[in-house]
């Protein structure tokens, strides 16, 4: 899971990547409009964090820009919590609204149902068979036992699990798992992906050559 | 309860003037009416009783004016004096008189009683007290008679539903003619009753149109009240609907929605800074819950918990500043911290600021030029002080690279004049009549880190302001900007 996080106070902005990169999910961050809409217009994120008061190029004109080209779920982060506010950032297509100053489990709680219904997934827990997965508790278990994953490889295996049935190139994987700061070594994925086999077993992760992978894909 | 209102009072007051003038003028009309009907009654039995001392024609006597005229031009001839001639040709003339149901008259005499009557006469007459004290003296020797004139003495009465009149004679006589007056009385009574019953529908006409009056002068009262009580219910944006604005109400309706305006857009003032106050003050708390949040989900080496104490002490201090100078302003808008009053130097304070503010300057790379000509002004040079400070920072803060800050003071006429011109990239001509409003960022892209609240140019305005001065912006988009404070100059 990718996030974009358009904040202009850098003490803010500083913290909430390092939380939500602590969450397993990878993060960029922009410290005003313009940067904000050219990241979020170049990379297919899976959620946006993006307060309302930016400097450039305010939250609302971000949106209805980043609208004509884009569905990327975004959760608007205001100082305003008129209820003519908020009714304007969910108009202006923002898919969450919430008013600072918030709690963190808060952000982070809405940030993962947020990115559960971009997948169409209401339900937090993901039934892969023997393997289900908690996206609220970020665990995995395999027949009723924890199976302890690395925040990465949680983070591989949640993405594939909430795209089931369908093929995940390993562009994607990349542009999802990683943020702009990761040094990708192309080899990087397939250690995460035999680390996850071992774990979980080894048909749990098709490999559909050529293409990347899937979990569940009727072959 | 409904005696209390306004409209109700006005119609009781109406109503008891209206009663009392009507009442007033029925009586009076009614007492006037019986007044004139009573005098042409006494003057009808008057000129009947004149009669009978009018002389009949003398028996045997030739035609012609008679001899012993009196010289008033007086007809007939009066009574003679002679006693028993006077007597008995009285006990004639009233035994003669009237005629039975008609007017009567009865002769009296003092000591004697009834003398004489009429046919018609009542049996049970009281005796006539008054006249026989009046009785007229004789005539001077001169004189050969007597008759009563129309200026004689009278004496009127009524005994129920008789009307009497009694006119003393000389030498003890007193006739009493009288007649009956039921028919006058009734008529009087269909009088009393006509007043009664016309002073009743114009009292309840009155009463009528004193409501409708009462009701019409009442109606902007009621729509002043209703608007009143809609505005104390929450609702700011009522007026009064003044229609009619010359009348005093209509007046009184105009200046009460002149009060309601300006309650109103003080409230959204009010609100606007609350919720603006309250918006600045967010930010710095969200970073300090979510740094410390995220700091303390797990363990951390030392140097991410310094990071995290440094970004919780800039929010703190950046609250820190909001606070303090919502306190100032707070304080300025109550007037709570009077100002001294004393004699300062403009030029002084404002050189005092520059060498103060010269390091920012100079850690900007602005050049800070100084041409100060002294200023005698009264006030608090504090607050004046820190007038100057937040402008040369504004001005070095929004300044270019290598600009320069220009601080002036001079006399003009009558008041201590202080610019502040810098070179940096102005103020957007829309923006320009705001920015001594609290809160309010020209360009947000700049303005929220570095310590700005948004209520500097906003507190420098309320102290220059609390001196009795102005402060203005003149602003070239592109080429700088020049702060203006105008002060009065101390007298004398």
């Amino acid at each position: 899971m990718r996030v974009l996080i358009v904040e202009d106070e850098p003490d803010l902005l500083m913290s909430l990547l390092r939380a939500v990169r602590d969450e397993g999910y990878a993060a960029d961050g922009a410290a005003d409009g313009i940067e904000g809409l050219f990241k979020a217009e170049n990379n297919d994120y899976d959620a946006l964090l993006l307060d309302v008061m930016l400097p450039g190029m305010d939250g609302w004109e971000l949106l209805r820009r980043l609208r004509l080209s884009k569905k990327t779920p975004v959760l608007m982060l205001t100082a305003r919590d008129a209820v003519r506010d908020r009714v304007r950032g969910l108009d202006a297509g923002a898919d969450d609204y919430l008013v600072k100053p918030f709690d963190l489990d808060e952000l982070l709680a809405r940030l993962r149902a947020l990115i559960r219904r971009a997948a169409s997934q209401s339900q937090p827990i993901l039934d892969l068979g023997d393997v289900a997965i908690d996206t609220a508790a970020r665990t995995v278990t395999k027949q009723g036992q924890e199976v302890v994953l690395t925040a990465r490889e949680y983070s591989l295996v949640e993405y594939l699990a909430l795209h089931q049935g369908s093929v995940v190139t390993r562009t994607m994987l990349y542009e999802h798992l990683f943020d702009e700061n990761d040094t990708t070594l192309s080899n990087l994925l397939d250690v995460h992906v035999s680390n996850v086999r071992k774990k979980l077993g080894h048909d749990f992760i098709t490999t559909r050559r050529g293409h990347g992978y899937s979990i569940g894909a009727q072959p | 309860m409904i005696f209390n209102s306004i409209r109700w009072r006005l119609q009781a007051w109406h109503g008891v003037i209206l009663a009392t003038v009507l009442t007033g003028f029925g009586v009076t009309a009614y007492q006037v009416a019986r007044e004139n009907q009573l005098r042409s009654i006494d003057q009808d039995l008057g000129q009947q009783l004149d009669a009978l001392f009018r002389p009949r024609p003398p028996e045997g006597r030739p035609e012609g004016p008679p001899p012993d005229r009196l010289p008033g031009g007086e007809r007939g001839r009066p009574f003679p004096f002679e006693p028993g001639e006077f007597e008995q040709r009285l006990r004639q003339a009233v035994t003669e008189f009237g005629s039975s149901g008609g007017p009567y008259a009865t002769l009296w005499q003092v000591n004697q009683g009834l003398i004489a009557r009429s046919p018609g006469a009542p049996a049970d007459l009281p005796e006539p007290r008054e006249a026989f004290a009046q009785s007229p003296a004789e005539g001077g020797p001169g004189q050969r008679g007597f008759r009563p004139g129309p200026h004689s003495p009278q004496f009127a009465r009524t005994r129920g539903q008789m009307r009497e009149i009694a006119i003393p004679l000389p030498r003890g006589f007193v006739i009493v003619a009288g007649r009956s007056i039921a028919d006058d009385q009734a008529a009087m009574r269909r009088l009393a009753l006509w007043l009664l019953a016309a002073g009743m529908g114009i009292f309840l006409l009155g009463l009528a149109g004193g409501g409708w009056v009462a009701a019409r002068a009442i109606r902007p009262i009621d729509a002043i009240s209703a608007t009143a009580q809609r505005i104390s219910a929450g609702d700011l944006a009522q007026r009064i609907n003044v229609a009619d604005t010359d009348s005093e109400l209509g007046r009184l309706a105009a200046v009460l929605n002149t009060t309601f305006a300006r309650l109103e857009s003080s409230f959204t003032q009010q609100a606007r800074f609350t919720a603006d106050a309250s918006h600045e003050l967010r930010t710095p708390v969200s970073v300090i819950l979510t740094q410390t949040q995220t700091c303390l989900a797990r363990e951390r080496d030392p140097a991410e918990y310094k990071e995290t104490l440094e970004a919780c002490q800039r929010a703190a201090q950046r609250m820190r500043r909001l606070t303090e100078s919502l306190l100032e302003l707070a304080r300025l808008d109550a007037g709570e911290e009077p100002l001294r009053r004393e004699r300062f130097d403009l030029g002084r304070v404002a050189r005092e600021s520059a060498e103060l503010i010269r390091p920012l300057a100079a850690q900007r790379k602005v050049t800070l030029e100084t041409d100060l000509a002294l200023a005698e002004c009264t006030g608090d040079a504090e607050h004046i002080a820190q007038v100057v400070t937040n402008l040369l920072s504004n001005a070095i803060h929004y300044n270019r690279e290598a600009g320069t800050v220009t601080l002036a003071v001079r006399q003009e006429g009558s008041q201590g004049v202080l610019r502040v011109s810098d070179t940096g990239c102005g103020i957007d001509r829309e923006d320009q009549p705001h920015i001594f409003e609290r809160f309010y960022r020209a360009d947000k892209s700049r303005t929220r880190a570095e310590g700005r609240t948004g209520l500097g140019l906003a507190i420098c305005k309320a102290i220059v302001d609390a001196h009795g001065g102005s402060i203005e912006v003149e602003s070239q988009p592109g080429s700088g900007s020049t702060f203006t404070v105008r002060l009065p100059l101390a007298h004398g």
